[in-house]
């Protein structure tokens, strides 16, 4: 009886503060001054003002965020900018709680492609600004067509990074052989990696370094872009999987898969302290090495070069992936918010963005040079970075979440040697099929 | 039991104490209750109703009556995760109330340096999970972990590979729940063994039982609310389990360690499927109240 | 007992006991000797548990690369208030679902458990758009809010009563006692050791809690020391020194906490309150 009549209460209190109505939410945002999407005149444009948030993570590694907002509130006295931090780990989950609870911050910067929440109408369509302010989306290096939905455009690249090769000079030199050039094959690599492994137990040198993650297999099998890490077939991924077992297993030319994974190891830490020839890493890494070089927490005497190709593909061809920057359909201020994103995504934001060594998604040669000749960039940076392509690892699409998590998952068993290869690669395509069949 | 009176007769003066007594206990109850209804039991209600619904977290809900429940009990990797839910359950539930109450009886005496020893027990229920998660993959290392090394020392040649192999890893994660929560319910334990009059002990002493027998014939039975209650806590608590999980294994190698909130979490949070994920806590909590209801009616019996 | 125990039977029980806190006590020895240590030599193999070069410096650099003062000022603010708001109203309620008899008690103790019994993550998010309704995110007072009433301490709080012989409760009413008289002059004197759990436990959660900070903290001015530490856990590296460094420091507080409410669990202690 009791329960009962608790339960009633319960209910009718949920009803009436709106909580069950999942689309109450959705009623435009607060009544702020901003009237939306034809507002802004097209001859005076009348000044934006407000207060926005800035949705990022891991502020204390990338403190050219603070840069860009401390920069663009300069020049825009008018608007205020508050950064919102969060764990890279965390942030993920926390977006989604925050765009799903209708608290999001105005403007994102989105880490992991996602498709729900475009899908869902969480984020705003961009056309009429880009439009109006006449944004060239062309210079986005052909990454902005992942951003259209439906002829919607959801979003810009902010950033991005791709794969290049990282090697150690001093391990070649006493090697004696020839450092790595920019146009290399994988089995090049493979055969490379043999001759620059020696010693034993703990004074081992290793030739190379792949990291846990799935992507440091599984992206050299999507890097002729031929096939993507959505299937529905994944034995195209075979022979990056033979190559990199039988350097684990046969030729111990790289650490094996459990011990990095149980304890903990970090693919900095073993190129740092000089016990890793080459390693395949993205090319966030380099501002990381060059803050450890200059504050002389390692001594390695490092470079890059071009990413190694699968035979049948040029040089210059490499996996990437990059970061949109987005605006929250929600927002108050959309104005505002424009006004920070498109600073944040053009010339002069990113040059913010290649002074600190960062590829910003509007990267030109002028950009890039101001890359390479950052202090502390090694010599011949410059051609190593040269691209031909980028594929992107991860593309924008239904399921790529789950696809994802399930490839993570079938990616271990085979590197452990719990499953066989031929019978992980079937289990993916049987799984891969499951989930879009829901 | 206080309330006889209660039961006497349906005068107009059992009535009236009825009613005070509701009021009382009332009175005590609604500080707790009144914030409780609203932060807590609003929200598990409101997933209760998700349950039966069709909602991405967002748009507009659908009500899709039992159908979540049906999908998700011929989900294979819904039962899979379940029978490993039941497994780590078991296991850590049995062991971590075993050792608790074992260390409580220890340590609820006057020994060298007892402030020492309960803080050190203690200490694992204290560290951030991070730090446990990144040391214990550590220590348990197949090839130089410490206590690998240790195994090989006392004769086992082929020691497990703990975390990097499917066998090994859900008994590397009950290892270390273990570890982990055995100081918090030692404590419970120990709170509970002060309430025991120590006139009873002397009393068993003069009638010539030994400890052994004091124990089982005295102790136990007065500590026997308290061993319901972290029996319950224990199930409920390894039931919940993620954030160890998460920062030891992510529930890998392959799905060996993903257990039912892991999967609870992922329909939710990765797949933006809400009525399956709460349908699936909704299952966990029947099982639950089952598991409580038995033990509501042992601990009626007990204390009758 | 004690009395009676032979000295061979008090060496083994030390043995014994020590071997258990060896074990206990080997990853908070990790957890030090790598707080000490360069990020890149943290997971070096074999594992070295003395530094060859101590990094004290990790010690001051949490300080600096954080605002861990400011944090640490949050949590302590936040973990005391809910642990009192926590331990009086679940202490009060506990009284009225174990000792006052009335209609429809057992089933709204029931709710009470099933609330327990439910993943907060199938909840979050319901929580989450409650609390921004009643514009309580990004706020203290939401959390404390949320976090003050949760089943565990009522029903912590229960079992201890429900061991409180009924007979000790009787006397009194027959001496004329109320409820609430009985409450404050015989039960709650009796709930020393219960209490003193319940706090540890409340503090210990809140002060270790992670996901809720992370969700309902945005700005920084509000964040907690555990959402600190993972501030340096990058999304391409994570710097283990300084997470270790601050993991020891943040670990401090609450050995302290639980020190200063041991002294409730010496034997004895209550059986002088039996005889009221």
């Amino acid at each position: 009886m009791k329960m009962k009549k608790v339960l009633a209460l319960a209910l009718t209190v949920i009803l009436s503060s709106g909580l069950l109505a999942g689309c109450s939410k959705q009623t435009p945002s607060p009544p702020s001054a901003s009237p939306q999407p034809t507002s802004s005149g097209s001859e005076a444009v009348a000044p934006v003002s407000g207060k926005i948030t800035f949705s990022i993570w891991d502020l204390n590694s990338n403190s050219y965020l603070q840069t860009l907002v401390d920069n663009f509130t300069d020049a825009n006295p008018d608007i205020e900018v508050e950064i919102i931090d969060t764990p890279s780990d965390s942030y993920v989950s926390k977006l989604n709680i925050d765009l799903n609870g209708g608290a999001a911050a105005d403007v994102i910067l989105v880490k992991e492609a996602d498709y729900s929440m475009y899908q869902k109408g969480q984020i705003a369509d961009l056309s009429s600004y880009i439009e109006r302010d006449g944004i060239d989306l062309t210079t986005y290096n052909g990454l902005a067509e992942s951003l259209n939905f439906d002829g919607k455009q959801m979003g810009l690249p902010f950033r991005m990074d791709y794969y290049v090769l990282f090697y150690n000079k001093d391990i070649f030199d006493a090697a004696g052989t020839d450092y790595p050039s920019n146009d290399m094959l994988w089995a090049d690599f493979e055969e490379l990696a043999k001759q620059l492994t020696s010693g034993e137990g703990a004074n081992k040198t290793y030739g190379a370094f792949l990291h846990t993650w799935q992507a440091c297999v599984q992206n050299w099998a999507v890097q002729d872009g031929k096939q993507t890490m959505m299937g529905p077939d994944y034995s195209f991924m075979k022979p990056a999987y033979e190559m990199v077992l039988r350097m684990q297993n046969e030729d111990g030319t790289i650490q094996d898969y459990s011990t990095l994974k149980t304890a903990n190891i970090h693919y900095s830490s073993p190129f740092q302290m000089g016990t890793v020839a080459m390693l395949p890493m993205g090319t966030w890494f380099m501002s990381t090495m060059i803050d450890r070089v200059n504050s002389g927490e390692s001594e390695v005497n490092w470079a890059i070069a071009t990413l190694p190709h699968p035979e049948g593909l040029a040089a210059g061809n490499t996996v990437g992936s990059f970061t949109p920057i987005v605006i929250n359909k929600f927002s108050p201020n959309k104005d505002a918010a424009w006004e920070f994103v498109k600073y944040c995504a053009t010339a002069e934001g990113a040059k913010v963005l290649a002074e600190a060594g960062q590829i910003p998604g509007c990267a030109t040669d002028e950009l890039r040079n101001i890359i390479t000749s950052v202090e502390g960039m090694p010599e011949g940076a410059s051609e190593a970075m040269a691209t031909k392509g980028v594929v992107l690892d991860r593309p924008t699409v239904p399921f790529v979440n789950e696809v994802n998590q399930m490839l993570g998952e079938e990616h271990g068993l085979i590197m452990l040697g719990e499953v066989g290869l031929e019978e992980g690669l079937a289990s993916m395509a049987e799984r891969a099929k499951e989930i879009k069949g829901e | 039991m206080p309330a006889k009176p209660t039961k006497t007769a349906h005068t107009r003066k059992g009535m009236a104490l009825g009613m005070r007594n509701t009021v009382v206990g009332l009175s005590f109850i609604l500080p707790n209750f009144i914030g409780f209804f609203i932060f807590i039991l609003i929200p598990v209600i409101f997933s209760l109703v998700l349950s039966f619904t069709k909602w991405d977290g967002f748009t507009e809900m659908q009500f899709v009556g039992l159908q979540n429940f049906t999908n998700i009990i011929t989900d294979k990797y819904f039962l899979q995760a379940m029978g490993r839910t039941l497994i780590f359950s078991a296991f850590t539930v049995s062991i971590t109330t075993f050792v608790s109450l074992g260390l409580a009886v220890l340590l609820n005496k006057k020994l060298f340096a007892t402030d020492f020893f309960r803080s050190s027990i203690f200490f694992p229920y204290v560290a951030s999970i991070v730090a446990v998660g990144v040391v214990w993959n550590m220590l348990f290392q197949k090839d130089f972990g410490p206590i690998n090394e240790f195994l090989r020392f006392i004769g086992i040649a082929n020691p497990p590979g703990w975390t990097a192999s499917v066998k090994g890893a859900v008994p590397a994660v009950i290892i270390v729940f273990i570890w982990k929560n055995m100081g918090y319910y030692m404590l419970v334990y120990l709170a509970a063994l002060q309430n025991i009059p120590a006139e009873l002990r002397e009393a068993s002493c003069i009638d010539g039982a030994s400890p052994a027998q004091h124990f089982w014939r005295v102790t136990m039975p007065m500590l026997s609310s308290s061993t319901f209650f972290v029996v319950l806590m224990l199930t409920i608590n390894s039931f919940k389990t993620l954030d160890l999980i998460m920062v030891m294994t992510s529930g890998g190698p392959g799905q060996a360690t993903t257990l039912i909130v892991n999967y609870i979490y992922n329909k939710g949070f990765v797949s933006n499927h809400y009525g399956p994920a709460s349908a699936a806590a909704m299952i966990l909590f029947v099982l639950v109240a089952i598991i409580t209801v038995i033990q509501f009616r042992v601990e009626k019996k007990a204390s009758m | 007992m004690i009395e009676k125990k032979n000295p061979v039977a008090k060496v083994l029980t030390h043995l014994l006991l020590l071997s258990i806190v060896f074990i206990t006590l080997l990853p908070l020895l990790w957890m030090l000797s790598s707080s000490l240590k360069l990020d890149r030599d943290v997971f070096t193999v074999p594992i070295q548990w003395i530094p060859s070069h101590p990094e004290w410096n990790n010690y001051l650099r949490i300080w600096e690369k954080i605002d861990l003062g400011l944090y640490t000022l949050n949590s302590f603010k936040l973990t005391t208030i809910i642990t009192i708001i926590q331990v009086l109203t679940s202490s009060f309620a506990a009284y009225g679902f174990s000792k006052c008899r009335f209609k429809g008690r057992d089933t709204l103790f029931l709710a009470y458990v099933a609330t327990i019994a439910i993943p907060w993550q199938t909840y979050m998010l319901p929580q989450f758009i409650e609390m921004r309704i009643l514009g309580l995110t990004n706020t203290h007072t939401g959390y404390i809010l949320m976090q003050s009433f949760i089943a565990l301490g009522v029903f912590l709080m229960r079992q201890f009563y429900m061991g409180i012989p009924d007979e000790l409760l009787e006397a009194a009413r027959i001496d004329g006692l109320n409820e609430y008289g009985i409450y404050f002059r015989i039960v709650l004197p009796l709930s020393g050791p219960s209490i003193a759990t319940l706090c540890i436990f409340s503090f210990v959660t809140i002060w270790n809690d992670y996901m809720g900070p992370m969700i309902y903290f945005s700005p920084n001015h509000l964040k907690t020391i555990q959402l600190g530490i993972r501030m340096f856990i990058g999304q391409y590296s994570a710097e283990y020194g300084l997470i270790m460094a601050a993991s020891v420091f943040a670990l401090i507080p609450v050995l302290l906490v639980f020190l200063a409410f041991q002294r409730f669990f010496v034997q004895g202690v209550a059986t002088s309150g039996l005889k009221g």
